[in-house]
């Protein structure tokens, strides 16, 4: 951590003092910011991470091009939001109040983006998610809606986790293991109504605070009520916890989860037990890569010191951001001022776009915020500490 | 299912009874607690990771350094946070404690990172099972040495001529100094003393919670309700109202449901300080006239 926090420093400066340099020489063309509003510390600070490196490495393409709007660069601010909703609402503030930010990303904690949901209506500035999922984020009701997504929707998450224990795994009485957040509170309804639909309605949800150490009961719970499948959404440092008691009591059970595990160090906070779970990403680098795959590969090894796929942490973090920087960029230029109601006109009605996670076409509507479905979710496992695709029954 | 709830009763009581002893040692000595012991124990488990994962010592020699290391910052507390305010008769110790806690949880997020690690323990791999629960042996560490370390206090606090010389502050501060004890000393003292014994719950309960900056947080809560409950001035109190509690919430957690857990537990504080202000074990101060 520490070399690359080093690495990164010196890169700072270097690009620092290279746009001083341009600035110099072009005159008077002001960068275009963008921001990220994220947890970069807590227990999920590695989504972060991964968020911010897969913006600066679209940023770095899309400068190398010279820019936006005819030559004005791309420029990144980022605030930490701790995985708190009201940090949440300063740093959105702030970012655009203060930094004149035209588009926002947000980080890993839906309850930090339902929160800041409001401000982007009154700011008039467009929210482009990367990894949290609450669907009431993007389905929020509001007209024009400035709320976006490029990421997973707990509600079509749900749908894929239910299909796959019921029809995959042919189990009949899944329980629910979630967070006691809003973030579980919009998976508790969506599993409530695709296992519902499908015929099999969890036997029981049991909930957890965040820091809770010891998870048996409500396992315990699940288990008295007949369960033959656990569905999980949680964290990592929770996700953890769960799967080390569901180990001590005992229970070999299979259990599928959605993706807040993969924003940590679940592996070495669980061990060999992290091969058994089941978990649902946007994106792997592992396997055949496209020519983008393998170009966003080349500059996260040329950029952080990552050696290969196996290096790339909490992925979808990074796959999710590149993706929406450069949808966001090509808004830009096509609304033509950096502006952030003119940018969300334009989001809503972009063209095609060969990104990493797929080829986008129309990726947003006036009706659909989620550039992401169902059919872009893979599942995956962790082997050895590295995030791996299921192979497909 | 009761077995293994009351297992995991137990290895939760104890961790939160761990930390109550803390607050009861200074209490005792100076009415005053160090709100962030639950940070105390977020330092120990960060020092002794860094010493024991981090720079690779061997594990004797990375408890010692952190026990002193732990002692030193209960000295330090004391001297900042607590004696500048303790002759006004008020209460700023209480909110300068807390500040030092979220101080400390910062700048343990800067230095030691931001994530959840795991601090290895080989009682903590696979679970064992009695009476047909399922346990991690670690899990039985945690109350075996509750109950040491506070057979131990009573000792020291009983046999020892410092820990006579606590109790003596503890009766009286005025009537101590007549007796040529420096009560100053003493008190500072009880802060390093309960440093160390959060030192040794966050090395002990670093395996099982995972070492990370915000660890502290709730077991310094969760600790001090567990003070009040089994009385802030009675070490025995203190850990059979741990055990009591953390059993307490794993049934009530089993039966009735998660949701329930917390109200039950908080509501369960509120009436004992209702029924019994000095705590069910501990004994109703004589006024003072």
């Amino acid at each position: 951590m520490r070399r690359v926090t080093w690495l990164g420093l010196v890169l700072l400066t270097l690009c620092l003092l290279g746009t001083q340099a341009t600035v110099g020489f072009t005159q008077a063309k002001p960068p275009i910011t963008v921001a990220l509003v994220a947890a970069m510390s807590g227990g999920s600070a590695l989504s972060g991470e991964a968020i911010k490196r897969g913006l600066s490495v679209a940023i770095d393409e899309i400068n190398a091009r010279g820019g936006l709007l005819s030559g004005r660069t791309l420029e990144l601010v980022v605030r930490d939001e701790e995985g708190n909703p009201s940090k949440g609402v300063t740093g959105a503030r702030d970012v655009i109040e203060r930094e004149k930010a035209v588009a926002v990303f947000g980080g890993l904690h839906s309850p930090v983006g339902l929160a800041m949901l409001p401000v982007f209506h009154e700011l008039k500035v467009p929210y482009v998610g990367t990894w949290a999922a609450a669907t009431a984020i993007t389905r929020n009701g509001r007209s024009p809606n400035f709320m976006f997504r490029v990421s997973a929707n707990d509600d079509i998450v749900d749908h894929f986790l239910a299909k796959h224990v019921i029809e995959k795994l042919g189990k009949r009485k899944p329980g629910v293991i979630l967070e006691n957040t809003p973030w579980g509170a919009s998976n508790q309804e969506g599993l409530t109504k695709w296992f519902g639909r499908l015929g099999a309605p969890p036997v029981g949800f049991e909930k957890f605070n965040w820091g809770d150490p010891d998870m048996s009961p409500q396992l315990l719970r699940l288990r008295q009520g007949g369960a033959d499948a656990i569905v999980m959404i949680a964290n990592a440092p929770e996700g953890a916890q769960v799967v080390k008691s569901r180990a001590k009591i005992g229970w070999d059970v299979s259990t599928v989860s959605h993706w807040g595990i993969s924003g940590g160090r679940f592996p070495e906070l669980t061990g060999a037990l992290s091969e058994s779970v089941v978990f649902v990403q946007t994106y792997s680098f592992f396997g055949k890569q496209s020519d983008v795959g393998e170009r966003v590969i080349a500059a996260l090894k040329a950029r952080f010191a990552v050696k290969g796929p196996e290096d790339i942490l909490a992925p979808v973090g990074t796959a999710n951001a590149y993706d929406a920087m450069h949808l966001v960029a090509l808004a830009i230029e096509q609304a033509g001022a950096a502006d952030g109601s003119k940018v969300r006109d334009a989001l809503e009605n972009l063209g095609e776009h060969r990104g990493l996670i797929k080829t986008y076409r129309r990726p947003f509507t006036p009706e659909e915020h989620d550039a992401l479905t169902e059919n872009d979710y893979i599942l995956v496992t962790w082997r050895q500490g590295k995030i791996v695709p299921v192979t497909m029954k | 299912m009761i077995v293994q709830l009351v297992f995991s009763g137990l290895a939760l009581g104890s961790m939160y009874a761990l930390v109550a002893l803390g607050y009861n040692i200074t209490y005792a000595t100076s009415r005053t607690v160090n709100f962030a012991q639950g940070q105390s124990v977020m330092v120990g488990a960060v020092v002794a990771y860094a010493l024991y994962v981090g720079a690779g010592w061997p594990f004797v020699p990375s408890v010692l350094a952190t026990l002193l290391a732990l002692a030193a910052l209960g000295v330090l507390v004391e001297r900042v946070a607590v004696r500048p305010f303790l002759t006004s008769a008020s209460i700023a110790w209480l909110l300068a404690t807390i500040a030092l806690g979220v101080i400390a949880e910062n700048v343990a997020m800067l230095t030691f990172g931001k994530d959840a690690r795991a601090f290895p323990s080989s009682l903590a791999q696979r679970a064992v099972t009695v009476l047909g629960a399922g346990v991690y042996p670690h899990e039985l560490l945690v109350p075996v040495v509750g109950v040491a370390l506070m057979v131990l206090v009573e000792l020291a606090f009983r046999r020892t001529l410092a820990g006579r010389a606590l109790r003596a502050v503890a009766f009286d501060h005025d009537a101590a100094r007549l007796m040529g004890i420096d009560v100053t000393r003493t008190i500072s003292a009880a802060y390093a003393l309960s440093s160390v014994l959060a030192g040794v719950a966050g090395i002990l309960l670093a395996p099982l919670l995972n070492v990370s900056a915000t660890m502290g947080t709730t077991l310094g809560l969760k600790g001090f309700a567990v003070a009040i409950i089994g009385g802030i001035e009675s070490a025995r109190g203190i850990v059979l109202a741990g055990v009591l509690y953390g059993i307490v919430e794993a049934i009530v957690a089993g039966y009735l449901g998660t949701g329930v857990r917390e109200i039950l537990g908080f509501a369960l504080v509120v009436l004992v300080l209702l029924a019994r202000p000095w705590g069910l074990f501990g004994v109703a101060a004589p006024r003072r006239v």
